[in-house]
């Protein structure tokens, strides 16, 4: 499972950064950016659709192998 | 003026006349003592934007919670809630609990209720619009958000009357202490008598309700302990309700009272109550103050605020600090200098403009944000369809007042009478 943001829907609300500070971090131009490439266990993929659920702007998408 | 003439004597903020108008002591903080150290009551106070703001974000010095020299954190106001996830601090059980739930509240989940919130407010209103005039916090404030709450937990509809009963008593308990103190605790526990065989049935089958959700949570195989649920419904119910009951109180006063000239703007625009709660959040929000503890030592304009000290962040004053909001005394729901829309728990925005600290901001940022805003906005433009022309019932009110603003107790109108045609 692979997790994305769509940085043209995001609105920088930083819910996936603090919630699941182990997936995503906030880079250097204050956009927020996934850390890890294929999510693996269930921890993370748990974390990703919680990510998914709790983003107000619908920015976080996954995509399932 | 001396130097003397900046003193501040720490009894003031326990005076009436602080309660009823903090904003005065607010400037004199900003202005000459940003990091005050208030040895009367044995704290530490910032009041400046940036610092506050930056309080907020520094989990590495500030934490919610204050731990034991060996470990285990100290609960502070579990004596009404029972266990209570927000005194967790900056714990990965905290975060673990938020993420429970924050789905239901924020994003695609507070969409989904979106349609439930109209029909409450609709309800509601039905009820008491009735007369051609309404007491906006006994008649309807107060009992509208803890009506979603309760329906969002998956309570029975037909209990929801005793959950504002309960809800009220806690309110009390928490905000005033003494003889509501001993009310509130036993309206607690009251409730949870009544919510354990309802705990036990989700636990047993559970459905797609909050409750169920929060129920059957499990971090590393273990779920939540009985005292811990009941700890969290009562956390949601007391958290969710009273701050969204007094933002609209508070967004009717400033609108009938403060700007009745923008008012008129509102009711050509009722989009425009989402700035009306904005700039009510920044201008006088629900809660003032945010408690946090050194979890180091912490450098501040010049001095040291010592590990295991307790730090008042007067988000309040932040949100008047000239240094960032021009005119700050000034009720302006047209502000081009501040950040209108839906807040960030991040306090990025791409509009690049500063955003009220009403909510505060980082880990702790207030989980409800989004359906607050929601609640306020969808029950303020409601009433305007159903009360037609509304306008204040007695020309003069005695404003806005809390009962321990440094403390937590939340600001709001008590009674705020308004009159409209039908």
């Amino acid at each position: 499972m692979r997790v994305t943001i769509d940085l043209e829907k995001c609105v920088m609300a930083g819910e996936c950064v603090y919630n699941h500070p182990w997936l995503f971090e906030f880079g250097a131009d204050d956009q927020p950016r996934v850390m890890v490439g294929e999510l693996v266990s269930d921890e993370e993929k748990r974390g990703a659709r919680q990510a998914r659920e709790v983003c107000p702007s619908g920015a976080i998408q996954l995509f399932e192998d | 003026m001396s130097a003397l003439a900046h003193e501040i004597d720490p009894r003031e903020f326990d005076a009436p006349e602080f309660q009823k108008n903090p904003f005065p002591m607010y400037q004199r903080l900003r202005d000459h003592h940003p990091l005050f150290r208030d040895r009367f009551h044995n704290r530490w106070m910032i009041s400046r934007y940036d610092d506050v703001n930056a309080a907020f974000q520094d989990n590495e010095s500030f934490d919610r919670a204050l731990y034991k020299a060996d470990g285990p954190y100290v609960f502070g106001s579990s004596h009404v809630f029972g266990p209570n996830i927000l005194e967790y601090g900056n714990s990965d059980r905290h975060r673990w609990l938020r993420n429970i739930i924050a789905g239901q509240f924020v994003g695609q989940g507070l969409v989904s209720f979106i349609p439930f919130i109209e029909r409450i407010a609709t309800e509601l209103l039905n009820d008491c619009a009735k007369d051609g005039e309404i007491e906006l916090v006994s008649q309807f404030s107060n009992q509208f958000p803890i009506r979603v709450i309760s329906n969002i937990l998956g309570l029975p509809r037909a209990d929801e009357e005793r959950f504002v009963g309960w809800y009220q008593a806690l309110i009390a308990g928490l905000g005033f202490g003494g003889e509501h103190l001993a009310r509130g605790i036993a309206a607690r526990n009251e409730m949870w008598r009544y919510l354990e065989p309802i705990i036990e049935q989700r636990l047993a089958a559970p459905g797609d309700d909050l409750l169920s959700k929060i129920a059957v949570a499990e971090l590393d195989g273990q779920r939540m302990s009985m005292d811990e649920v009941k700890g969290f419904i009562a956390l949601l119910l007391a958290a969710g309700g009273d701050t969204t009951d007094k933002a609209i109180a508070n967004m009717w006063y400033h609108m009938l009272y403060t700007r009745p000239d923008q008012f008129e703007d509102v009711k050509k625009d009722p989009a425009l109550w989402e700035n009306v709660f904005a700039e009510m959040m920044r201008y006088d929000a629900v809660v003032h103050v945010q408690a946090r503890f050194t979890t180091r030592e912490v450098e501040l304009h010049g001095r040291v605020i010592p590990e295991r000290a307790l730090v008042i962040l007067l988000l309040g004053s932040g949100n008047r600090d000239e240094r960032v909001f021009s005119h700050p005394d000034v009720f302006d729901i047209h502000r081009t200098d501040m950040h209108m829309g839906r807040e960030n728990r991040s306090a990025r925005y791409k509009d690049k403009l500063p955003g009220h600290l009403g909510f505060g901001v980082g880990q702790h940022f207030c989980m409800g944000y989004a359906m607050a805003r929601q609640e306020a906005v969808i029950a303020c433009t409601r009433m305007m369809e159903v009360m037609k022309n509304p306008r204040p019932k007695f020309p003069t009110h005695e404003g806005i007042t809390s009962p321990n603003i440094d403390s937590g107790g939340f600001r709001s109108p008590r009674e705020l009478w308004i009159q409209f045609d039908r």
